[in-house]
């Protein structure tokens, strides 16, 4: 039964994460006082992107260019068999946590060194963006997990959903909250893609499917992160859960979308600067949760 | 003081009256003349190099000084002898391109030019062959010459990054070679002139003189029309054309509401590049209405083909006037609530303020214009200092900041689009009656003509020499942002690669107006003459 519902669940991640897209780029347009392209336009970006052949650069390693999208890809999808999504059902095993942290941090890194081997210089530039951006929000996330590890007394998913009602978890989601907004690479955070400077950055060079497959593992990562989030705030029970699950979706993408509409583009030492005092604060919350309060 | 300056060095005043002191300056005191002109408060505005042998005096090079404090121009003459003519570059860098420009054009040599490159022709072009010069037909096709890009040493530890040819931050082909170390950008330079579009040679021989007002209006889509009263001044003034009071102000009217759509195009571009999209968006968006207006106004929301020369071509009724007066009321409100609302967002100030610093003393050497000189401490405006149009009875304040940042430049630009707001209803008030067009006129043969504007970038300068007929001999408008790029290197001198997109776009630049036609056909650009392409619609 277990693994039915974890099929569904990664269905419909895989499903949904695309119409996610397309419902926050409608509310930014309304926002930005435009009509904006139907909720799916996301998906047909996608299929139009698969269709097309894809192109190596010249300069490139080819190898690991062709093979980063993919490595990038599994790694997402493989968290989702951790993480439930839709249905409370998951793989659990003790020290699950860090694997999802490790997990995400292969997708972020595969996709670094895949642009790194295109030898373009502004994805190399991104890349190095992304490469400081990921190592403050990393700090900031050890904490953070500290924190929960401490509250749950447990490095295990299936004790720590949901997180107890305490000062020092409601802060740790907080920050939590914030993580996932700067980790789904939105602005004034998506430096590494800044369009009018580097030009997409990290992306530049890829095209067709490869592009297609980092695209949707973008998707497939912000719908994870919401879902992280959800879950420590959920009840377990399976038909209250599903209907709050659906309804908190819906809530965090207008919330993050509503801020990315009013947000300028940071520097990379600003945005630096700005997660190391973070990083101070998730510090005094976990002092607080070792505290016990 | 200017004519004392001017006499000390046996210059010849030619033409002297309260715009204009034209002199022909003895080639051995050019230098001279020229940096004492500067010293006394002129900076350079620019360069015409003329091909004169059909005049008998061969090839002749114009140095154009704006001299705010006598409101005055002066205009150096020297001939060339031998094709030579000494240089004032090294006096006044700002002379740098114009002279380079003459170089390439009509192929007169500056003696002791420091920095004696191409900078308009391509590289291969074939030496030796210089387009404005009078034998040099429209629609010839120079054969090409090989050429091989000599070999760069790289430097270690440089990357270098080039923004352009085709770039989302540019808009139009060109090239600022970054030279980068981890983030910070440790040497840049600009090559330009992609798409010289030989405006003022198709101007030269193929139109009459009420044609061309409609070529300048095409030499830019955003500032257009006041390329166009720049030239209807120019020939104005050389033809000494009296202009109805009536046609001066509906002109102020239509240059201020073009001030108002590009700046507020501005904003768009620069909040979009800070990332700031909603921002962009809604500037765009109120931007939509001043376009309404200019429909309303002239027929056409942009190009609006208003002028000719000795006037405008339609009129502003009272039902107009009071349906612009509305429009006007309520965009004004709409303005200030998102440049209001823009300019309390911390991130976007933290990311303009102290950064691209212009310092005066280089701002006026190189002779930038418009928002950039008045953001670096320069307070220059050409609707005061030398007034046209209806702007001699109208009120209006000149903001100057003295930090040349990006900040203040946005700043100098905010205050500006309030003051069009009233510049606009003073004109509407004040319009007087009578006629529109003056088509009473003679055109004089050689005569010489400057006609100046502001246009929202800065000053327009179009200079104007007359065949008679229905002809000009010797058309040469320049853009304010040919005065203003040359800063952009020392801008982006030190600063980090993310803030390049800002600082370039901080100046306005508009790479058209300064490469001046291309004949696009469809897909590809057509290698055929104008005559072949109208034969082929």
């Amino acid at each position: 039964m277990n693994v039915i519902f974890i099929a569904i669940n990664l269905a419909f991640a895989l499903l949904i994460a695309p119409v996610i897209d397309g419902f926050e780029r409608k509310i930014r347009a309304r926002l930005q006082n435009r009509q904006g392209p139907s909720i799916l336009q996301t998906w047909w970006d996608l299929i139009k992107l698969f269709k097309r052949p894809t192109v190596e650069p010249q300069d490139s390693v080819v190898s690991l260019y062709k093979l980063a999208p993919y490595v990038t890809f599994t790694a997402v999808l493989t968290t989702y068999l951790i993480i439930p999504t839709l249905l409370p059902s998951s793989i659990n095993f003790v020290g699950d946590f860090i694997v999802v942290v490790y997990l995400l941090g292969l997708a972020t890194l595969s996709f670094v060194i895949g642009a790194f081997s295109s030898g373009n210089a502004y994805a190399q530039i991104g890349s190095n963006r992304e490469v400081s951006l990921f190592m403050s929000e990393e700090l900031l996330l050890a904490f953070i997990i500290g924190t929960i590890a401490v509250i749950g007394k447990s490095l295990s998913f299936e004790q720590l959903f949901p997180l107890p009602l305490r000062i020092s978890s409601a802060l740790t989601l907080i920050l939590l909250f914030i993580v996932i907004y700067v980790a789904s690479a939105r602005l004034p955070f998506d430096i590494a893609e800044a369009e009018p400077e580097i030009i997409e950055g990290p992306l530049i060079e890829y095209s067709g499917k490869h592009l297609g497959l980092l695209e949707y593992s973008i998707f497939l990562k912000r719908l994870l992160l919401y879902s992280l989030l959800l879950n420590f705030i959920l009840p377990v029970q399976t038909t209250v859960r599903l209907v709050y699950y659906l309804i908190g979706i819906v809530i965090l993408s207008v919330i993050y979308s509503t801020f990315e509409a009013y947000y300028g583009r940071f520097r990379i030492d600003q945005a630096v600067k700005l997660m190391k005092k973070l990083s101070a604060v998730a510090l005094i919350v976990w002092i607080i949760a070792l505290v016990g309060w | 003081m200017l004519l004392e300056i001017l006499k000390r060095n046996n210059a010849k005043i030619l033409r002297h009256d309260e715009k204009v002191i034209l002199t022909l300056v003895p080639n051995d005191k050019l230098r001279p003349t020229a940096e004492l002109l500067f010293k006394a408060g002129c900076y350079y505005a620019t360069g015409v190099g003329v091909d004169e042998r059909l005049l008998g005096v061969g090839f002749s090079m114009y140095h154009i000084f704006n001299c705010e404090a006598e409101k005055r121009y002066v205009i150096l003459k020297a001939v060339a002898s031998n094709l030579r003519i000494p240089s004032i570059t090294p006096v006044i860098s700002g002379a740098n391109w114009a002279e380079r420009e003459a170089m390439d054009m009509v192929g007169i040599f500056f003696d002791e030019h420091p920095e004696p490159l191409r900078l308009i022709l391509p590289d291969d072009w074939p030496e030796g062959i210089h387009p404005l010069r009078k034998e040099f037909h429209y629609n010839e096709r120079p054969p090409k010459v090989e050429f091989k890009p000599p070999k760069r040493e790289k430097k270690p530890g440089v990357m270098e990054v080039p923004v352009g040819p085709y770039h989302p931050t540019l808009h139009e082909p060109e090239v600022f070679e970054l030279h980068v170390k981890g983030e910070e950008i440790v040497g840049a330079v600009y090559r330009g002139f992609h798409t010289h579009r030989g405006m003022e040679k198709l101007a030269e021989e193929r139109m009459t003189i009420n044609q061309i007002p409609f070529l300048a209006e095409r030499i830019c889509g955003i500032c257009g029309y006041t390329h166009n009263c720049a030239y209807a001044q120019a020939v104005e003034d050389a033809a000494k054309i009296e202009v109805p009071e009536r046609a001066l102000y509906i002109r102020t009217i239509l240059l201020e509401l073009e001030r108002l759509h590009s700046h507020l195009l501005w904003f768009g571009v620069a909040f979009h590049l800070l990332g700031f999209d909603s921002g962009f968006m809604h500037t765009w968006r109120i931007r939509e209405a001043f376009m309404d207006l200019a429909e309303l106004l002239t027929g056409n929301r942009k190009t609006y083909g208003m002028n000719l020369i000795g006037g405008v071509r339609r009129d502003i009724d009272e039902e107009k006037k009071k349906k612009v007066l509305e429009i006007l009321e309520k965009t004004k409100k709409e303005t200030k609530e998102v440049l209001d609302n823009a300019s309390g967002m911390k991130e976007l100030i933290s990311r303009m303020e102290g950064i691209g610093v212009l310092p005066k003393k280089e701002g006026r050497e190189i002779g930038v214009v418009g928002p950039v000189a008045r953001a670096s401490g320069i307070d220059t405006d050409v609707r005061r200092d030398h007034p046209y149009a209806a702007y001699g009875d109208l009120d209006f304040k000149v903001p100057v900041y003295k930090d040349g940042d990006v900040l203040a430049r946005f700043l100098v630009r905010y205050e500006e689009t309030f003051e069009s707001f009233w510049l606009i209803e003073q004109a509407l008030d004040q319009l007087p009656p009578g006629d529109i067009l003056n088509e009473d006129y003679e055109l004089p043969e050689y005569a010489i003509g400057i006609g100046v504007t502001e246009a929202p970038r800065g000053e327009d300068v179009h200079f104007v020499i007359t065949e008679g007929g229905n002809k000009v001999y010797r058309w040469r408008p320049r853009a304010p942002t040919y005065n203003n790029l040359p800063a952009v290197p020392i801008m982006l001198m030190g600063e980090k690669l993310a803030d390049a997109p800002i600082i370039i776009a901080s100046i306005d630049p508009c790479f058209s107006c300064t490469d001046h036609m291309v004949i696009v056909d469809g897909e590809k650009v057509c290698r055929c003459s104008l005559d072949d392409y109208l034969g082929r619609l």
